[in-house]
This record gives C-alpha cells, sequence and structure tokens, in this order.
C-alpha cells in the first residue's frame, strides 16, 4: 500500500483553527438572529403602544364626526392630531366607514373622499396589530372606531418605519462587524496555538508517511520540541521502533545471506557429488594407465575416460560460476542457463527422487533483454522450493511461454499446494514485507530478484494438484528496469 | 322721677366708619358707571383665531370708546346671531344674509370698506390642477361651504345653481359645512373637497398671507358685488351712547395709530355709514331661495 500526500489536504493545524473559526461564525449567526429577533418585536411592541395611543385619541375625536360623515370635521381633526416631534412619523392616515368606504384622509388627493380604499392597500394592514414591512420601510396600523359597542368605522394609519428599519440594520452591521472581528481574532490565536501544539504530531505524520513509503528514519534531535514532555516521549518511542525495525532489516538480510550461502552449501555438496563420481572413474583411469599404459587400446580408453571425467566437471564450474558470481552476469537469458539449471538440481532431484522438465519454445538459443544472472538465481530459487515441498516420485516442470510483450516463466509442482504465508509473501508489494518468523525467505528473495528486473510474481493452484508459480517477464526488460528505476 | 335722655347724636367713632363705608359706596357706583362694557361679537368672516387680530380689535375698541370691550367668537354664524339676537350681545360683526333674514331686529352701524368699497364678492373656487371653466363643470363635485348662514360661502353658489334650475344637493356628490371661509380653501387646496365656495375678500387676503396655500386653489367663477359683512346691533341696543360710542369708533378708525392698526390687521381700508340697499343684491338671492322653495 502506498501512502501519497496530496497537497489540497489541509492539514491539522489549518483545519481546527478553521472549526473554530466555523463554531464561532455559527455562533455570531445564532447570537445576532437572537438579537434582531429581539429588537424587531421590540420595536414592534414600541410601535404598537405608540399607535395605540396616537389611534385611541384620534379614535375618541373623531366618533362624532365619523356618526355624521363629515368629511371636513375628520379631515381637519386628522390634520390637528397628527402627531409631531415623536420617533416615528405618520405618512397618512384614512377614516372610512365600515365599508372601507373613505370619509377622509389626510392625504386627500391620494385617498379621495367618498372613493373605496383600494384592497391591495388595505390587504396590508393587520386588524388591530402594527405591521412592519421592511421592504416599503413602512408601518402599517388598522384600528376599529367603535360607538356604543359597534363599529361605526376604521381608521388606517401607515407610519414611516425607516427609523426603525435603519436601527434594525445599525445593530446588524455592528453586530456583524463586531463578531467578525472577534472571531478572527479567537481563530487566528486558536490557529497559531494549535499549530503550535500539533507541530510534533506533523513531524511525527511526516516520518510516519516517509515510513510507509520505505524511507524509515529517526527523527533528529533538532526535530525534538522544546517544553513538551508528551511529544519528546512519542518521539523517543518512534526513534526506538525505527531503530528496532533498521535491526530488523539488517537481520532480514543476514538471514538472506545466510540463506544463500546455506543454499550454496547444498548445492556444493551436490557438486563435490558431480565431481566426486567422475573423479573415481578417473583415478582408476590414471591407475590402469600406471600398470597398463604401454597397451595402446587400454591407454586410450583410461585417456578417454579421463577426458569424459574433466570434461563433466567442467560443465559443472562453469554452471557453478555462472549462477554464483558476484557481480550479475549482464548478458542475456539462454537455451544454456536452463541446461545449467538442470545441472545444478541434478544432484537434488536424485536425492528426492523428483523428476525434472524443461519446455522451452523450439529453436530459440537466447532471450534478448532478460538478465541471466537473476533469473537463473529466481529459477533454481524456485525449483529447489519446489523439489523440497514435492513428494517422490512426482514431477517439476519449468517452462516458458512467449506471448506478445511478456516471457512467463513458470515452476510447476505436483506438491501440497502453497501456504498462507509464501502466498503472502507473493501477493504483496510491499518491499520490507519479510515473514516475521524468517520462514520463505528464498521466496522472498525471488521477489525482490523480480522488483529489481521488473518482473511480476504471481502464483497459482493447478488443477491437478500443485502450484504454478509464474514469473511474467517483459521482453523489453531493461527499459522496464530502467523505468521502474 | 328719673327722666330717660334720648341720646340722637352719632359718636366720633361712628361717625368715621359710616363716612368711610358711604365712601367706598360712592366710590363703588361711581366705578361701575366708568366701568362700561360692550360686548361685541365675532363671526369667523376672517381670521377670528388670529390672537394678534382679536387683540389689535380689543386695545383699538377700548381705546376709542373707553369701555371694555368683550369679544364673543363663535364657532358658526347662527350661534353669534342667536346671542345678540338674545341680547346677549350688544353689537356683532356678521354676514349680510343674516343681516337680511333679521332685518326688522337688527340695526346697521357700520360697514367695513375694503378697497376703498363697502363691497366684496363671492368666489368658487376649484383644485388647482382641475380642468375645469366654470360652474358646470363641478357637477358631481364634493363641494365645501363655509357655513349655511354664510352669503358668500353658500347663498350666492345655492342661488346661482338656484338659476341653473338645480340644487345643490342635486348638484353636487356631496357637501359639507367647514365653518370658516379659511377651511373652505384648505378643503379644496388638499382636495378633500374637489370645490368649494368662499368670501372673496378671505381668498384675497389670504394670498397675500398664505399664498402657498391659496396657491392650490384656483378661481373658477367671481359673483356680483354685495354689501360686505356688516356691524350691526339690535335695534334696542343701537340707541345706546355705547354703541353710538362704537359707530364713532369704527368711523375714526383711520384716525389714529391703534385704529389703523386695526384696519391693516384686517386688510380694511376703513367703515361707511350703514346703507341698507348695500345688501340689497343679498335680499334677492335670499327671496329667490325663498320662492324657489
Amino acid at each position: 500500500m502506498k501512502f501519497k500526500r496530496h497537497k489540497w489536504r489541509l492539514s491539522s493545524s489549518t483545519k481546527l483553527p478553521l472549526l473554530v473559526l466555523l463554531l464561532m461564525g455559527a455562533i455570531s449567526v445564532l447570537i445576532s438572529e437572537r438579537v434582531l429577533s429581539r429588537l424587531s418585536n421590540g420595536q414592534e411592541e414600541y410601535l404598537q403602544g405608540l399607535s395605540s395611543t396616537y389611534l385611541d385619541g384620534l379614535s375618541a375625536s373623531v366618533v362624532p364626526a365619523v356618526l355624521r360623515k363629515d368629511s371636513w370635521e375628520i379631515f381637519d381633526t386628522l390634520d390637528r392630531m397628527s402627531p409631531k416631534n415623536i420617533r416615528i412619523k405618520l405618512v397618512e392616515t384614512i377614516v372610512t366607514d365600515t365599508g372601507n368606504v373613505v370619509l377622509a384622509a389626510n392625504k386627500p388627493l391620494k385617498h379621495p373622499t367618498l372613493s373605496k380604499l383600494a384592497a391591495e392597500f388595505g390587504s396590508r394592514f393587520v386588524a388591530d396589530r402594527a405591521v412592519l414591512d421592511v421592504e416599503s420601510n413602512l408601518g402599517f396600523r388598522m384600528r376599529s372606531i367603535y360607538h356604543q359597542g359597534k363599529e361605526v368605522g376604521r381608521i388606517y394609519a401607515t407610519f414611516d418605519a425607516l427609523p426603525f428599519l435603519q436601527e434594525r440594520k445599525n445593530v446588524f452591521y455592528t453586530l456583524l462587524f463586531t463578531n467578525a472581528v472577534l472571531t478572527l481574532f479567537i481563530a487566528s490565536f486558536g490557529f497559531f496555538a494549535v499549530r503550535r501544539m500539533i507541530a510534533p504530531m506533523r513531524v511525527l505524520e511526516e516520518h510516519f508517511l516517509d515510513a510507509a513509503s520505505g524511507e524509515l528514519k529517526a527523527i533528529s534531535r533538532d526535530e525534538f520540541p522544546k517544553g513538551q514532555s508528551d511529544a519528546s516521549r512519542m518521539f523517543d518511542a518512534f526513534n526506538k521502533l525505527v531503530e528496532s525495525e533498521q535491526e530488523r532489516g539488517k537481520l532480514v538480510q543476514n538471514l538472506a545471506r545466510e540463506e544463500r550461502l546455506a543454499g550454496l552449501g547444498r548445492l556444493a555438496s551436490g557438486m563435490a557429488h558431480e565431481i566426486n563420481n567422475p573423479l573415481g572413474g578417473m583415478l582408476n583411469a590414471v591407475d590402469t594407465l600406471e600398470k597398463h599404459g604401454e597397451k595402446v587400446t587400454t591407454r586410450q580408453r583410461s585417456i578417454s575416460l579421463i577426458r569424459r571425467g574433466l570434461l563433466s566437471i567442467r560443465d559443472i564450474v562453469k554452471a557453478t560460476l555462472a549462477t554464483y558470481r558476484p557481480e550479475r552476469d549482464a548478458r542475456d537469458l539462454t537455451r544454456q542457463d536452463f541446461e545449467d539449471v538442470a545441472l545444478l538440481l541434478k544432484q537434488e532431484l536424485m536425492r528426492r527422487k523428483v523428476d525434472f522438465f524443461i519446455d522451452l519454445p523450439s529453436k530459440r538459443e537466447t532471450f534478448p533483454n532478460i538478465p541471466a544472472g537473476p533469473v537463473r538465481q529466481a529459477m533454481l530459487n524456485l525449483c529447489l522450493n519446489a523439489i523440497s515441498i514435492s513428494k517422490e516420485g512426482s514431477d517439476v516442470f519449468l517452462t516458458l511461454v512467449e506471448d506478445e510483450s511478456y516471457y512467463n516463466l513458470s515452476v510447476t509442482d505436483n506438491g501440497p499446494g502453497l501456504g498462507e504465508v509464501p502466498l503472502a509473501i507473493i501477493e504483496a508489494d510491499d518491499k520490507i514485507q519479510v515473514p516475521d518468523d524468517m520462514s520463505g525467505l528464498g521466496l522472498w528473495m525471488v521477489r525482490e530478484i523480480c522488483s529489481e528486473i521488473g518482473a511480476t510474481l504471481s502464483a497459482k493452484e493447478v488443477s491437478s494438484g500443485g502450484t504454478e508459480i509464474t514469473l511474467r517477464l517483459p521482453i523489453s526488460g531493461k527499459e522496464v528496469v530502467k523505468d521502474a528505476a | 322721677m328719673p327722666s330717660i335722655k334720648k341720646d340722637t347724636s352719632f359718636t366720633r367713632r361712628e361717625f368715621i366708619i359710616g363716612s368711610t363705608i358711604l365712601s367706598l359706596f360712592a366710590n363703588s357706583i361711581a366705578s361701575a358707571a366708568s366701568e362700561k362694557t360692550i360686548r361685541f361679537g365675532l363671526t369667523p368672516v376672517f381670521l377670528n383665531e388670529d390672537l394678534e387680530l382679536l387683540s389689535a380689535i380689543t386695545s383699538y375698541l377700548e381705546e376709542a370708546t373707553s369701555h371694555k370691550i368683550i369679544l364673543t367668537t363663535r364657532r358658526t354664524y347662527q350661534e353669534i346671531t342667536a346671542l345678540l339676537l338674545s341680547e346677549q350681545l350688544d353689537a356683532a360683526w356678521i354676514c349680510g344674509y343674516p343681516y337680511i333674514k333679521y332685518q326688522k331686529d337688527l340695526e346697521l352701524i357700520a360697514v367695513p370698506e375694503w378697497n376703498g368699497r363697502p363691497e366684496y364678492q363671492s368666489y368658487l373656487i376649484a383644485g388647482k390642477d382641475r380642468k375645469v371653466g366654470n360652474v358646470d363643470d363641478l357637477i358631481g363635485d364634493i363641494h365645501a361651504y363655509s357655513d349655511p348662514d354664510s352669503n358668500s360661502g353658500y347663498l350666492v353658489t345655492n342661488a346661482l345653481l338656484h338659476k341653473k334650475g338645480t340644487s345643490s344637493d342635486d348638484f353636487f356628490k356631496k357637501t359639507f359645512f367647514t365653518y370658516a371661509h379659511r377651511n373652505v380653501i384648505r378643503a379644496v387646496a388638499s382636495g378633500l373637497a374637489q370645490s368649494g365656495s368662499v368670501d372673496g375678500y378671505v381668498w384675497e387676503v389670504l394670498q397675500e398671507i398664505d399664498p402657498k396655500l391659496v396657491s392650490r386653489t384656483q378661481i373658477l367663477e367671481k359673483s356680483e358685488f354685495f354689501g360686505f359683512p356688516p356691524i350691526v346691533a339690535t335695534r334696542k341696543s343701537s340707541k345706546t351712547t355705547e354703541i353710538q360710542t362704537l359707530q364713532k369708533a369704527l368711523f375714526d378708525s383711520p384716525n389714529s395709530a391703534s385704529g389703523v392698526k386695526m384696519l391693516k390687521y384686517l386688510r380694511l381700508s376703513g367703515f361707511a355709514q350703514p346703507d341698507v340697499q348695500l345688501f340689497d343684491g343679498i335680499a334677492a338671492q335670499v327671496k329667490l331661495l325663498d320662492n324657489g322653495s
């Protein structure tokens, strides 16, 4: 699994102050809404009271005139009783009969006497309640005129509500400004405080992300926070973790080396047997030459025997040198490499009584761009693995199939199948993923080789029982390796 | 036998007390004689709510008559006429129409002169922005009258409509009384009424005093000239010295500073000798309407 750093992701030192900012914003909105709502209610109550006082007085004054439908008296009363020097200005007052026919208005040209009050105008009023309209900046109030308990007329009063609405606006902007300043101040403070508090966490985060990307390194003492003992303890713990992980890595490498040496030992033992066999014949031939060298036929047969024995030894040495040369063989893979592998496995196959078969594309002598050294090593490891888990008398196949872009090199056995651990090693894409119990190191080394040469490793159960492990080698292998680097 | 002597002489103390009481009583009688009052009524012909004007009238008349002047104002012509006829007032400045109505009980004292003549006109006015040419265009209006006992503010228009074969109720959609000529102008200027009948003298004077108000009206028709609203007294009181003194004071008003001040307030040039014929026009209209009704 790869950990990627996204530039757009907000760091914790930004997220937390941002959260504080949002929270403060939400609180500001809530407080502002409550204050404005309260102010609005207060203003409407004030308007209600003020308009009630005015309309009560007016109502009492115009009752006789309304009963007589005396337009002049009503007009004169409206004119004389027009409120002055109060906070709200009266825009217009209309007195109608119960059928909403205008008896008089303080602006007769707008509301002519004896005209029917426009329904649209009347719809702005709610009975006995002051209404504020923020769009027109007007307040509306209607009051019925009663005489002996009976409604005889109505008063419609329109007030200039601009001072109220202006006050609301002023309060709103004051709240907005104050809250904005407070929020910014608190958020800035929060930003710096949180940034300082979580700075060690960021360092830790960076190192964890690096570790996840395979670059495990300890936190330097310079990065240790001053005066934050908790964070320092965490850093120390992380560094100990890094130390132990690095030691583990070294251990793995040592084990791998030892494994290789062990494999080499096994092969050396096999080689000794291979050399020993012709050596016995060759010593006999030398004895024969010593005793009966004067006989031409005997001498020729002995020399021929010695020659074959020496050739056999030469092949074994050559194959071993090709596989275990310290510097990896830079040449391309050839048919001979498969034969060498078979030669090197011979002793182990005989010991395990397992048959080994190689299936290659006919006539092809070389496989361009496939590095011989690493592939031989991988083939050898896989085959040794397959032989080790195969039953006596079973078969192991080494097959190379070529398709358009890849060589598929497969080792197939008839064994009991792969366990969970080997399968995990094959499928894991983590470079430092090493088996906890250090088992399957051979397989792990094959995976390392694959990673090195840009090949992929896969495993599957075969229908007849057993396992097929495949190396998928790109035909343009070297370029891929170069690209991967 | 002892004789009883009846002492009929005053003691000094009794004399002093008695003469003091007599002196106080005599003084109070003398004071009452010199503190005669003239109760003078004003109809809302003009700016009767103007306290400075009322003060100027009182000051001049008290100075000129040496009597205490009690000015009485009422909202309607009818109230002033009733007070006069019931002798609760000694004299009053009323309209020509009630004078004609109660001519047998009333005596002309003086007739104010405006622009040098004791006559005035009635104006038919309408809102400034209305496109109207004559009285016929006012049909269906809401019309403002001044007072049912006013010549210029009611009678003239009714007589005019009567001559046209109609009546105020039929011709206008609605009429109302404002009980002051100035209020007629206010009603028309504001648009409360589309037209109104008003005293020409008041309209002209207000044009000078309150041009903004008057500028929102236009004169549609001017009537013929009628006798200016006169100062009258009951026939009984007109013979008294107080009223004769008042009459003389009115005639002499252009000759004193306070008189001129009063006339200036009233925009009048003086007071003319009573001439009943000045009111023949009003009488003719009353007769016309009486016959018509």
